[in-house]
């Protein structure tokens, strides 16, 4: 795969493992959500604009350092893979029993 | 009939997010079938994916701050407050894993999917990602509409 795909996959990974992490933290962290709301008006403006600004900015950093080139490209989808799972299990356990 | 702003916003949200559903689909199957020939049209769909979950982005998240917290006062209020407490924080917070991989389909299907395998495993798992998170997240929103339509059908029971 190109340094690009290679980067922007090993972006998201992380980007979406980010998101869920942010998600259940500003949801039992009250100081946590009013800042965020007080960047863009209301937190989930605010977490959707950083996972923005993280995706573009980490692919950018990722294929200009080759980083993930070193990366096997089967492994990079399996990551993409688990890392959804991750997240979407993630997010609904956790609304569901927190 | 009265077709308020509010309502043309959320129903753009709904179809936007339908629609780049059926393009993650529509990638697949291409990709399924893929040839020299139809890189291009992988390519167009990739991007139409991109641009459905960002209008699909823009028009929910609009909706969401300016029209949402009365909706969500009732639905907490009805007898089913689980259609916010579960499917709306579930579904606002994957709907951003459904718009980065959109964002990320139209950089990998810039490859040579026709020789490159990985690649095409890769955008293969990405659309899939797509369709089926995408899936969820509308059938939340369906949840979370049916969430204040018991709310108003019990305030509007009460003597």
């Amino acid at each position: 795969m190109t340094r690009a795909t290679s980067g922007f996959v090993l972006s998201a990974c992380i980007t979406v493992l980010f998101n869920t992490a942010l998600a259940c933290v500003k949801d039992v962290n009250a100081p946590l959500k009013a800042f965020l709301k007080s960047v863009a008006g209301h937190d989930w403006t605010t977490q959707g604009l950083i996972d923005l600004l993280l995706f573009v900015a980490l692919g950018s950093i990722f294929v200009s350092t080759r980083i993930s080139e070193r990366i096997d490209p089967a492994r990079l989808t399996e990551a993409l893979v688990v890392a959804v799972v991750i997240a979407g299990l993630g997010l609904g356990l956790w609304f569901a029993f927190v | 009939m009265t077709i308020s702003l509010s309502d043309v916003i959320l129903l753009a949200h709904a179809a936007f997010g339908v629609l780049g559903c059926l393009a993650a689909v529509w990638v697949f199957v291409e990709v399924l079938n893929v040839r020299p020939e139809n890189a291009a049209r992988i390519r167009m769909a990739a991007l139409v994916v991109a641009v459905c979950m960002v209008a699909a982005w823009i028009c929910g998240g609009y909706w969401y701050v300016h029209f949402y917290p009365s909706e969500k006062a009732l639905i907490l209020a009805g007898p089913w407050p689980l259609a916010h407490n579960l499917f709306m924080e579930t579904k606002e917070h994957l709907f951003f894993v459904t718009a980065i991989l959109a964002l990320l389909l139209p950089i990998a299907t810039r490859e040579r999917l026709d020789t490159n395998s990985a690649a095409r495993k890769l955008v293969l798992c990405v659309a899939a990602l797509i369709a089926i998170t995408g899936l969820t997240v509308e059938g939340a929103g369906a949840v979370i509409d049916h969430g204040v339509k018991v709310a108003l059908l019990k305030v509007n029971r009460q003597p």
